[in-house]
C-alpha cells in the first residue's frame, strides 16, 4: 500500500519541476517517447508517481536515467505539464537521494549554499597560493598533485558509495534477485554506454547533439589523462604539447555550443536551465579554455609573471573537482550509465 | 353527411406510384358515394396543386377533401391550411397515408399495396362524409401566475412574469427566501456569494406591486384548470404579533436563552428559539420555533406582547390562470456508514463543507481540531449503475472544485485529494479544474466496482483507493476531513406536489417535461410548468434559463387573456348519461365531473383539461360520450368503408418485371447491382476488379457485394492468393 503524500510535489518543485500537478494521464508522453518501451514505461507513470508522491516508487526506479530530454513529451504534452522538466528534476532529485553526504541536495535546492560553497573554495586557493607566497613553481606542482588526488578520494569516499547507494535503491531494496554471474556479464553494458552514450541515438531529435555530447565525453577524459598522466603543463614532449592543445580546443568549442543553446534556448531541453546547468557547462569551458591560456603562456615564458592565470585555472579546476564531479550534474555520467547496467541486470535472462 | 367531397391521390414523384397504381384507383373511386372528384397528382403538397385544389373546392362547392399522399406527421397541417385558405373547416379534412403505410412497406408487392392503399383511401372517404365542422375552443384565462419555490429560479421568473404584467403569486415552503444557494457563500463561475444574488432578486420582487410573496406557505388544494386554477394555501404562522414593534422583537430575541440545533448550518451551531436563517435573511421577519418555546411560561409571559403562540395554520384561496412549479432538489442524504458518514465525526457532505467554509472565516477548524487534507469522494449517491439514482447531477464535479479552489484561496496549507470517477466540469467551468489540478490538487480515479473505502486512524481518517491511473495501485491517503460530493436528488415532497397539480414523475423522481428537446418546460397539464432543477439535477444558470423559459411560455399564453384549444375532445350526450361516474373514474387529467342537469345528475367534461385521449369512451355503459372527430359513425363507416370489395385493375407489367434471381425475389434491384452483375457477365472477378471496370469507390463495391453475397446473388469462388481477395460470381 503506498502512501499519498502531496509535499513531495513541493520538494520536486525545488528542484526544477513546474506544472506537472496539471497532468492528467492522457498518456500522449509515452507514446510520443521514443525511448520508452513495455520493460519501461515513462514519463507517464513517473509523473503519475510524483503527482501521488510515492517516494519509494520513484526512489527505486531507474526510467529518470534512461531519458535523455529530447524534449518531444513537453512540446506534445496537452496540458503543457512539461514532462521532459520532471524527468530532469527527478534525475536531480535521485542524485540527491544517492549522495551519502546531503551537499548535493543542499546544491540544487538552494542557489546561495553553491554560490557560497564556490566562493569558499577560491578563497581557499588563494590563501594557499599566500601560504606559499605565490611561488609558481610550488603551486603549479601542488596543483598536479592535486589532480590526482582528488580523482582518488573523490571516488572513493564519495562516488562509489553513492553508486552502492544507488544500487541499494534499486536492486536491493526492492529485493531483486540477480546472480553473481549476471552482474558480470553485464558489466558490458556498463562501460559501452559509459563511452559512447549509445541510448541517446534512439532519441528522435537531430543526431548531431548525440556526437556533439560524446566528443566532449571523449574530449574530456582525454584531456583529463593528459594533464593527470602525461602532465600536460610539465613536459616537455611535443606530441603531448600538441595533443593536449587539440583537446582543450575541441573541448571550450564545444562547450561553447553547448553554453550558447542554453542562453538561445533553441530546444526544449535548453528551456529551462538551472544553475547545476549552468554550472556544468561553464565550469567545462573555463576548465578547457584556462587550461589552453596556460600552457600558451608557459610556452611564451609568461606564466612566471602571470601567476594570476594559473591561479584563476587552478581555482576552477578546484571548484569542479571538489564540487561539480562529487555533488553536481557530473555524476549523470556515472548514474545513467550504471542505471543500463542495472536495467540490463533486473531483466530475468 | 358530406356529399360534396374531393379525393386527391398523391403520387410522391414515384415514391407511392411506382408501386402503388394511384392512377386506377383515382379511376376506381370517381363513383364512390358523395366523390365529386377524384384524381391523381404528381406532388400535392405542391404549390400549383395547392392552388388547384383551393379553385377545386371553390368551383364545384366541395365541403370535404381526402389527401392520400404520406404521413399526417408531415403534410396534415398544410393541407388543413389548404382547406382554410378555400374556405372550408379543416375539420373536414382527413390524410390518408399511403406511403409509409402501403408503398414504402410493400415494394414487394405492389397489387396487394395498392388494394390496401384503395382500401384506406376508401375509409377517408367514408370518415370525411361524417365529419363535423368544428371550431377551436376558446377559453378566458386569468392573467396570474401561480409561482411554487421562492429559489433563484422561481423569484426570476416571479420578476420576469411580474414585469410582462402578470399577477404573481410566489410561495415558499420555508420562512424565507433563496433556498440551497443562501447556503453557500462562494458560487461558481462568479464567485458571488448565494446571500447577495437572494437579497438582489428580493430587492426586485418589494419593487413590483402586482408580487405577492407568502413564505411558510405550502400548497394545499388544487382544482380548476388552464384559465382558472383554485389554488388553496396553507401558512404557517411566525408566532409573531404582527402589530409588535420590531423593538419588542428584537429585545425577546436578545433575550431567548433557549437554544436548538441550527438547520440552516446543518446542526454545526446552535441557535435562538427566536430566529432567522442568517441575519441578512429575507424577508427581515424572526421565526419562533413554538415547539421549543412551548414550556418557557416565564419567558413567553415576559414577552406576550409580541409572542403569540396560539397562531395557527392559515389558509387562503387564490385563483390563477397558470402555475409554474419551481421546488427545486433535496441534497442527497447519504445512508448511515456511507464512506462512514455519521460513523466518523470527520465526514461531511459537500453542502455541509460549504457551510464550514462560510463558519471559518480565518482557519478551517472542525471538531476543534484543524483541517489540513481535505479529501472529496466525487459521485456520492450519483450514476449508482445498481443503485437508484442513475443520473448525473451536472453540478457537483464543479461545485466540488469550486469549493477545493476557494479552501485553497481562503485557508493556508491546506492538501485536497478528488477522489473522481469522471470530471464533468463542462463548458466553461473546466477552468476551474485546469486551475485546481494546476495549483496541486491531486486527482486519483476511481471506478464505482472498487470504491474508496475510509477508514478512522488515532487521529486522522485513512482512505484506501485503488488508482486506476496507475494501473490500479493500492494508495492510501491521510485525510482530517472527508467530504462527500453528494449530488441532486427529487425533493422528498415532490410525490405530494406532483398529485396535487397532477405532474407526472418520472423514475428518478424528478418532474416529467413533455418532451426535453421540444417542450421542455411545459408538463402534460395545460397551463401547469416546470422550470429550474424540480425537473432534473442543473445548476444555478441551468435553472434560471429553464424557468425563464418557463415564465415566457405562460406570459404568451396568458397574454391576449384567451386561449385557443384544439376541439377534439370529449362529450357527453346529456340525454343518455346516466351519471355512473365510470368516466371520471378513468380520467387521469380529472377532466370530467359530476353536475346536475334538470331533474337528473350527469358528466360535464371540463374543455381546457379534457386531452382528447378517448379513454372514457370505451368505459360508458350507455355509450353516451364521446370524442370529436372520432364519433362512432366515423369510426364504423372507415371501418365499413375499408371492408367494401375493391375491384381493381392493376397494370399487369409490375408483377412480371418482378426479378428473380436465385432465391432473391425483389422487384427490382438497385442500379448498382444491375451493374455490378453486368460487370461480371459470368466471370468471376474480385472486388477490387470490378470497382477498377465500373469506376466506383472500393468501399461501396465492397458493402454492395457482401450483401449481394449475403442474400445468395453471388457467391465466392476461390481466391486470389496474390492479393489476397476473394473472387465473387453469379450464382448459377
Amino acid at each position: 500500500m503506498a502512501k499519498v503524500n502531496p509535499e513531495f510535489a513541493t520538494e520536486i518543485k525545488k528542484y526544477g519541476a513546474h506544472d506537472f500537478n496539471a497532468c492528467f494521464n492522457c498518456g500522449n508522453c509515452t507514446a510520443t517517447c521514443s525511448l520508452s518501451d513495455n520493460n519501461s514505461s515513462f514519463p507517464r507513470k513517473l509523473v503519475r508517481y510524483s503527482v501521488l508522491g510515492l517516494e519509494s516508487e520513484i526512489e527505486a526506479s531507474i526510467d529518470p536515467w534512461l531519458c535523455y530530454y529530447c524534449g518531444e513529451c513537453s512540446t506534445t504534452c496537452p496540458r503543457e505539464a512539461s514532462p521532459g522538466e520532471l524527468m530532469m528534476s527527478l534525475r536531480r532529485w535521485l542524485t540527491a537521494k544517492y549522495d551519502w553526504t546531503g551537499l548535493s541536495g543542499l546544491m540544487y535546492k538552494y542557489l546561495p549554499f553553491t554560490i557560497f560553497a564556490f566562493l569558499a573554495t577560491a578563497l581557499a586557493v588563494i590563501l594557499f597560493a599566500f601560504s606559499k607566497s605565490f611561488e609558481v613553481d610550488t603551486i603549479m606542482h601542488f596543483g598536479h598533485q592535486f589532480e590526482m588526488w582528488a580523482i582518488i578520494i573523490v571516488f572513493t569516499a564519495i562516488l562509489i558509495p553513492n553508486l552502492a547507494r544507488m544500487w541499494w535503491f534499486v536492486i536491493l531494496k526492492p529485493k531483486i534477485k540477480v546472480k553473481f554471474l549476471t552482474y558480470v556479464k553485464g558489466m558490458q553494458e556498463l562501460f559501452t554506454h559509459m563511452f559512447t552514450q549509445k541510448r541517446t541515438l534512439g532519441c528522435d531529435d537531430s543526431q548531431s547533439r548525440w556526437l556533439i555530447h560524446l566528443i566532449i565525453v571523449l574530449g574530456y577524459l582525454s584531456l583529463l589523462f593528459t594533464t593527470v598522466v602525461l602532465d600536460w603543463f610539465g613536459t616537455n614532449s611535443l606530441f603531448i604539447i600538441l595533443l593536449g592543445y587539440a583537446e582543450s580546443i575541441v573541448l571550450f568549442t564545444l562547450t561553447f555550443i553547448f553554453v550558447r543553446g542554453r542562453i538561445k534556448k533553441n530546444k526544449e531541453l535548453n528551456k529551462f536551465s538551472q544553475p547545476s546547468d549552468w554550472l556544468f557547462v561553464i565550469w567545462l569551458f573555463l576548465m578547457a579554455f584556462s587550461a589552453f591560456l596556460v600552457r600558451i603562456f608557459i610556452d611564451l615564458d609568461f606564466i612566471e609573471t602571470n601567476l594570476w592565470l594559473y591561479l584563476f585555472h587552478l581555482t576552477v579546476l578546484v571548484q569542479w573537482a571538489v564540487l561539480i564531479v562529487p555533488f553536481g550534474k557530473w555524476t549523470h555520467f556515472l548514474y545513467r550509465s550504471f542505471a543500463m547496467y542495472f536495467e540490463k541486470i533486473k531483466q530475468p535472462a | 353527411m358530406k356529399e360534396r367531397i374531393g379525393v386527391y391521390i398523391c403520387h410522391c414523384g414515384g415514391n407511392i406510384s411506382d408501386y402503388v397504381d394511384v392512377e386506377e384507383i383515382g379511376k376506381m373511386l370517381k363513383t364512390d358515394d358523395g366523390v365529386v372528384i377524384s384524381k391523381d397528382v404528381m406532388f400535392a403538397c405542391a404549390d400549383s396543386n395547392q392552388k388547384d385544389m383551393i379553385s377545386d373546392i371553390k368551383e364545384y362547392k366541395l365541403d370535404a377533401i381526402v389527401v392520400a399522399s404520406c404521413s399526417p406527421k408531415l403534410h396534415l397541417h398544410t393541407f388543413k391550411n389548404v382547406a382554410e385558405r378555400a374556405g372550408l373547416n379543416p375539420t373536414n379534412y382527413v390524410q390518408v397515408n399511403i406511403r409509409e403505410q402501403c408503398s414504402w412497406p410493400h415494394s414487394d408487392k405492389p397489387r396487394e399495396a395498392s388494394v390496401k392503399a384503395a382500401g384506406l383511401i376508401r375509409a377517408g372517404i367514408k370518415r370525411v362524409a361524417y365529419s363535423e365542422s368544428l371550431d377551436n375552443i376558446e377559453i378566458n384565462v386569468k392573467k396570474a401566475v401561480l409561482v411554487v419555490g421562492a429559489g433563484v429560479s422561481g423569484m426570476k421568473a416571479a420578476i420576469d412574469l411580474a414585469r410582462l404584467g402578470n399577477e404573481v403569486y410566489l410561495i415558499e415552503t420555508d420562512y424565507f427566501v433563496g433556498g440551497h444557494i443562501t447556503q453557500t457563500e462562494n458560487l461558481f463561475t462568479t464567485g458571488q456569494n448565494g446571500k447577495e444574488i437572494v437579497s438582489r432578486l428580493y430587492a426586485e420582487i418589494k419593487s413590483y406591486n402586482n408580487i405577492t410573496l407568502f413564505t411558510g406557505t405550502s400548497v394545499e388544494k388544487v382544482s380548476g384548470s388552464l384559465g382558472n386554477f383554485a389554488i388553496d394555501i396553507r401558512i404557517k404562522p411566525r408566532y409573531i404579533n404582527g402589530k409588535a414593534d420590531l423593538q419588542a422583537v428584537q429585545n425577546a430575541m436578545n433575550d431567548c436563552t433557549v437554544l436548538v440545533n441550527d438547520d440552516f448550518n446543518f446542526g454545526f451551531t446552535k441557535r435562538k428559539a427566536i430566529y432567522k436563517n442568517y441575519p441578512e435573511a429575507l424577508p427581515d421577519v424572526t421565526v419562533v420555533n413554538a415547539e421549543a418555546l412551548k414550556n418557557e411560561k416565564e419567558f413567553l409571559a415576559k414577552h406576550a406582547s409580541c409572542l403569540d403562540l396560539t397562531q395557527q395554520d392559515e389558509i387562503l384561496s387564490l385563483t390563477a390562470g397558470s402555475v409554474l412549479v419551481t421546488t427545486g432538489f433535496d441534497s442527497y442524504q447519504p445512508k448511515e456508514g456511507e464512506y462512514g458518514y455519521k460513523t466518523f465525526s470527520n465526514v461531511v457532505t459537500l453542502p455541509e463543507l460549504n457551510r464550514l467554509i462560510e463558519l471559518n472565516p480565518d482557519k478551517l477548524i472542525f471538531n476543534n481540531k484543524p483541517v489540513k487534507k481535505i479529501a472529496f469522494i466525487y459521485c456520492v449517491g450519483n450514476r449508482q449503475t445498481k443503485g437508484e439514482n442513475k443520473y448525473c447531477s451536472r453540478q457537483c464535479c464543479s461545485s466540488a472544485i469550486n469549493s477545493s479552489l476557494q479552501l485553497a484561496d481562503k485557508y493556508k496549507g491546506i492538501n485536497a485529494y478528488h477522489l473522481f470517477r469522471d470530471i464533468r466540469t463542462y463548458g466553461k467551468q473546466e477552468l476551474m479544474y485546469e486551475k485546481s489540478s494546476k495549483q496541486g490538487d491531486i486527482y486519483i480515479r476511481f471506478d464505482e466496482k472498487e470504491p474508496p473505502v475510509v477508514e478512522q486512524n488515532e487521529k486522522t481518517l485513512n482512505i484506501k483507493v485503488k488508482d486506476y491511473l496507475t494501473s490500479k495501485k493500492e494508495l492510501e491517503i491521510e485525510a482530517d476531513l472527508v467530504v462527500l460530493v453528494t449530488g441532486m436528488v427529487a425533493r422528498e415532497d415532490s410525490k405530494q406536489i406532483s398529485e396535487k397539480f397532477k405532474i407526472p414523475i418520472g423514475t428518478d423522481k424528478f418532474f416529467n417535461e413533455i418532451h426535453p428537446k421540444l417542450k421542455p418546460v411545459e408538463t402534460v397539464i395545460k397551463g401547469v410548468y416546470i422550470g429550474g432543477s424540480c425537473q432534473g439535477p442543473k445548476n444555478i444558470s441551468e435553472s434560471v434559463q429553464s424557468s425563464l423559459s418557463a415564465a415566457s411560455k405562460i406570459n404568451a399564453l396568458l397574454k391576449g387573456g384567451t386561449v385557443s384549444l384544439d376541439p377534439v375532445i370529449a362529450r357527453v350526450n346529456n340525454d343518455a348519461c346516466v351519471w355512473c361516474g365510470k368516466c371520471a373514474e378513468v380520467c387521469e387529467y380529472t377532466a370530467i365531473k359530476e353536475i346536475e342537469s334538470g331533474d337528473k345528475h350527469i358528466a360535464a367534461v371540463n374543455k381546457a383539461i379534457c386531452t382528447g385521449c378517448g379513454i372514457c369512451a370505451p368505459v360508458c355503459p350507455t355509450n353516451a360520450i364521446e370524442i370529436a372527430q372520432f364519433t362512432d359513425n366515423e369510426i364504423e363507416s372507415m371501418i365499413d368503408g375499408f371492408m367494401e370489395k375493391i375491384d381493381l385493375k392493376v397494370r399487369e407489367k409490375e408483377s412480371e418485371s418482378t426479378e428473380e434471381v436465385s432465391g432473391v425475389k425483389m422487384k427490382e434491384y438497385p442500379q448498382l447491382w444491375k451493374n455490378i452483375l453486368e460487370t461480371m457477365n459470368g466471370n468471376k472477378l474480385t472486388i477490387p476488379e470490378i470497382s477498377e471496370k465500373l469506376e466506383v469507390d472500393k468501399d461501396i463495391i465492397t458493402y454492395h457485394v457482401m450483401t449481394m453475397h449475403k442474400y445468395n446473388v453471388v457467391v465466392t469462388e476461390g481466391m486470389d492468393k496474390k492479393e489476397l481477395y476473394y473472387y465473387y460470381k453469379l450464382k448459377n
